[in-house]
């Protein structure tokens, strides 16, 4: 008969026999979730990954990682928007990392020290030919993303230069033309066909693209301004914010005037009247239908202009008329005098949604001797015919296909998209992705995953700790060739790129295989395949979820045990 | 050589001698004087062992009970409410047969607090299945230590060396230290045949279910059973080697033929002692010192009261609503017998209350006069009660 041991001592492996991950009803697992900061990103960057390289000090892959999405990370990183940073889940904590300071700093490091793209060899022989219409932002990422694919992209472009708004709209305060020179010439240089000095409509059309190249990519941008007038007033020698802008980029001048009125509100308005002021103008107001950022505006009624340049704009003494319009141009003759202003309300439409409408009585009159209109620009209609729709743009699928043209796909401004350089990065990177679908006869493969909130990080395992941002000129000194924003240096990077949470990642913090009650969380020399060198031991794992509560960066998620 | 020692140190010093390998403890008054002397020696390089720093008691009877399951001797000590958090795992180092040794510093338990001396906290362990020896003056503690891990290390029980708080803890008293030699001689390496060995590994603490519960419950009680006469062995080969005897099980003093006899437990014993030769009762008494609570030792017992007629229990602790905890169990030790003495009982000395020399012959007095109930509170003063309380 089986007998006891003194005090019930167990025998050799009597435990290990018992599986007692057969009572768990949750399963912890790895969940490679997307960071905000990626799902944020137009261009698609995955910038917590990159950071990661950064936090290891390798500067190299961490802009090897970046530009696998966005070939132009020295130009994003000074004239992009961010919205990643606004999305940081840093920034419910303390505040938002600096994205763009370090993208910057990985962007410039590679233009000095000459790094390679990696992944791009060159195509094989007889690779399918794809034409690219225009040379901006969409045009140059498409043509570099259809060279990782082993395509051949030939760039068309009307300017003698490439670069598009890059070139003749933002100005060198905010993107020094070194720069801007240095990362397309360095895009170019791998392998992209260039034709300047080519205009379509003019020295080809569609149709004969078509016949020579596999796949079709238009980017022209949008050339045009919209037709503007006050109660069908233009006054005489008016110029768009476009124009006055390209012309002062070009040659350096402006129209002289004492008190200035930019309509509009986007980038391009801040951009001219921030020239203007500096030019010499007493005055500068930028009327606008939208409002000023802050907790009583909705996020689709704030001002299109990047934070931290209408944050310059006001420190340079821009005053923003926000929810209002031009109601009157007052004239002398043909010279405007002044313009009457008029607040907006907000009306509810028949259709539920809400339109602004002059709220009468509160008109004001300005003293101008100068407006300009910046209330936006549409696609130049040359050469595109009936592909240009009512609204003044093109209209393109999710992937940038052009609607009933299988070998025709558009991005960037022409789409009427909102208009950043990231975004037009990210449509010709998917365009690029779903027309070498397309010619491999396969589906595009894009899985996007799921975004991690705050609520999934454990905040305990982090400290508050200050953000670190690069200098910025003081207003005295600033003229129109200084770059206003300075960069970061590398010690900064560090300490920056060092405050990620790494949403949604593994990072290697031991906290699982620490705390797991049942030794459950085995610790591996190799790195598995989700990435992480921890796997669970389902034979042992009860379920209890600790290992998910105490991951500070939300990369277990538990999920109920399949039936 | 005799020498004056405080209570603590003289207890700190006997464990030093037995080469403990682990000590974990948690300050607590009285105990606090016995930790802190170990930490001393452990400082000044006179005793290597791994001394390790607990957050608690609990932790602090955890780390021994770990130590000693991995072939070490191990020592704790505590005091009071430390002995009620340990409580929990005072039950698994028995339960698992675990040989290891502790200082009780007895002290009342709590509410009302108090950090004085009586020996509820060493009787609510009663029932852990504990050996537990009490120690009547500072040399019986001191050799009483040193025996215990004998007898631990023999009998696979765990042994709780009771002295009173404060009355021998912080006591100075002239008392023999053993050699460092002697004592080799008497307490061989522990060497534990279950020893935790990850070359041939075993579990502890295993759940065991009803059809294997009860006699596992059988072979500890049997176990206690025969500790009683491995405790008198220790006894008896420790006054071979050092002309002291702690106590054995019981001892008798007195008029072997009295039929007054008093049964006391712990230091109280020491103090009766001195009134039998100073104020001796107006009848003959005799004095029985129990040394050995658990096992009780019922033919010891029955020996020692050859020929009493009234017999008085004095313990320092109750069991409230019920009466004397000792008592009782003297009065089941009788039941039955032909010419079995008449069992008074009364608790005493609680709470830290002096119990002066007076008080044997006041009780033996009131126990002749019939004045003394089955059991009661000796010396109370219920006028300082309100009315319904008393």
């Amino acid at each position: 008969m089986k007998q006891l041991t003194r005090g019930a001592w167990g025998e050799p492996g009597s435990s290990l026999a018992c599986h007692t991950g057969s009572w768990r009803d949750l399963r912890p697992g790895h969940e490679h979730a997307a960071a905000p900061c990626h799902a944020a990103c137009p261009a698609g960057e995955d910038p917590q990954y990159w950071l990661a390289a950064v936090q290891e000090g390798d500067h190299r892959r961490a802009w090897e990682r970046l530009v696998a999405a966005n070939p132009l990370p020295a130009i994003t990183g000074r004239v992009c928007p961010h919205p990643c940073e606004q999305r940081c889940n840093r920034g419910h904590y303390d505040t938002a990392i600096g994205i763009h300071g370090i993208e910057r700093f990985l962007g410039d490091a590679a233009l000095a020290a000459g790094w390679d793209y990696p992944g791009i060899v060159g195509p094989p022989a007889g690779a399918p030919r794809v034409a690219v219409v225009g040379a901006g932002p969409a045009g140059i990422s498409v043509a570099y993303h259809l060279l990782r694919h082993g395509l051949v992209p030939v760039v068309f472009e009307a300017a003698p230069e490439a670069g598009g708004l890059l070139r003749s709209a933002i100005p060198m305060t905010r993107l020094p033309r070194a720069v801007l020179d240095a990362e397309l010439e360095r895009v170019l240089a791998c392998g992209i066909g260039l034709h300047t000095r080519q205009a379509l409509g003019r020295d080809f059309s569609l149709d004969e693209l078509r016949a020579e190249h596999a796949a079709l990519f238009l980017a022209p941008g949008c050339a045009r301004s919209r037709p503007w007038d006050v109660q069908g007033v233009i006054p005489a020698g008016t110029r768009d914010g476009l124009d006055l802008l390209k012309s002062w980029i070009d040659v350096g001048e402006v129209p002289a005037a004492r008190r200035v009125v930019v309509h509009g509100g986007g980038n391009t308005a801040m951009d001219i009247a921030r020239v203007m002021k500096r030019h010499g103008a007493e005055e500068v107001h930028l009327v606008t239908a939208s409002g000023l950022p802050g907790p009583q505006t909705a996020p689709d009624d704030v001002l299109n202009i990047v934070p931290r340049e209408l944050e310059e704009g006001l420190e340079e003494g821009i005053v923003i008329h926000p929810h209002a319009t031009l109601s009157r141009v007052l004239l002398r003759g043909a010279r405007i005098v002044g313009v009457e202003l008029v607040a907006l309300r907000k009306l509810e439409r028949a259709d539920g949604r809400r339109a602004r409408v002059a709220f009468e009585g509160t008109e004001r009159i300005l003293q101008a001797d100068l407006v300009i209109p910046c209330i936006g620009e549409q696609v130049d209609p040359a050469g595109l015919g009936a592909l240009v729709q009512r609204s003044g743009f093109l209209r393109v699928d999710a992937r940038g296909g052009v609607a009933g043209a299988c070998d025709l796909y558009a991005g960037g401004d022409a789409c009427g998209n909102i208009g950043t350089v990231a975004a037009a990065v990210g449509d010709g990177r998917r365009a690029a992705n779903a027309i070498a679908a397309r010619l491999a006869g396969a589906e595009p493969s894009e899985r996007p995953r799921t975004e991690i909130g705050i609520e999934r990080l454990n905040l305990n395992y982090f400290e508050p700790r200050p953000a670190r941002r690069a200098a910025v000129l003081p207003v005295a000194e600033r003229d129109d060739l200084c770059e206003i924003e300075g960069s970061l240096d590398a010690a900064a990077v560090a300490d920056e790129a060092g405050r990620c949470f790494a949403c949604g990642n593994c990072l290697a913090c031991d906290n699982c295989w620490v705390l797991c009650p049942d030794a459950a969380v085995l610790k591996i020399a190799d790195t598995a395949s989700d990435g992480s060198r921890y796997v669970f031991d389902y034979d042992y794992c009860k379920g209890c979820g600790l290992c998910a509560s105490e991951c500070p960066s939300g990369f277990i998620a538990m999920r109920p045990e399949p039936e | 050589m005799p020498q004056a020692l405080e209570g603590s140190a003289a207890v700190a010093r006997a464990v030093a001698l037995c080469r403990p390998g682990v000590i974990a403890a948690y300050p607590i008054t009285p105990q606090t004087h016995i930790v802190e002397n170990i930490s001393r020696l452990v400082a000044d390089g006179e005793l290597d062992t791994e001394l390790v720093s607990v957050e608690s008691e609990f932790s602090a009877a955890s780390v021994v009970l770990g130590a000693a399951a991995a072939g070490s001797r191990a020592y704790t000590a505590s005091s009071s409410q430390g002995i009620l958090l340990m409580m929990e795992v005072l039950y698994n180092i028995a339960g698992l047969r675990v040989p290891l040794v502790m200082t009780c510093a007895n002290r009342a338990v709590g509410a009302p607090i108090s950090i004085w001396n009586d020996q509820q906290d060493s009787m609510a362990a009663r029932d852990a299945g504990w050996v537990q020896l009490y120690c009547v003056d500072n040399q019986q503690a001191v050799d009483t230590t040193v025996q215990a891990f004998r007898i631990a290390e023999q009998t696979e029980l765990p042994v709780m060396v009771c002295i009173d708080g404060f009355t021998l803890t912080h006591t100075m008293e002239m008392l023999a230290l053993p050699t460092q030699a002697q004592v080799d001689r008497y307490l061989p390496p522990f060497r534990f045949a279950r020893a935790l060995d990850p070359a041939s590994p075993r579990s502890l603490g295993m759940l065991v279910t009803p059809e294997w519960f009860s006699e596992l419950r059988h072979a500890h009680h049997a176990a206690l059973g025969r500790a009683a006469e491995v405790v008198e062995r220790a006894d008896r080969d420790w006054h071979k080697l050092t002309r002291r005897s702690a106590g054995g099980l019981i001892e008798s003093f007195g008029d072997p033929d009295a039929p007054y006899a008093v049964l006391t437990i712990g230091s109280v014993g020491g103090t009766f002692a001195a009134a039998l030769a100073e104020c001796p009762p107006a009848s003959p008494t005799r004095l029985l010192r129990l040394r050995c609570y658990r096992p009780f030792p019922l033919a010891a017992l029955h020996e020692a009261c050859r020929g009493v007629r009234e017999l008085i229990v004095v313990e320092r602790a109750l069991s409230p609503g019920q009466g004397g905890i000792i008592g009782t169990e003297v009065r089941a030790a009788f039941a039955g017998m032909r010419g079995a003495p008449r069992v008074h009982n009364v608790a005493l000395g609680l709470g830290g209350r002096d119990v002066p020399m007076e008080t044997l012959g006041r009780l033996v007095a009131a126990a002749r006069a019939r004045r003394l109930p089955p059991f009661s509170i000796f010396d109370l003063q219920p006028e300082r009660l309100p009315a319904e309380e008393r």
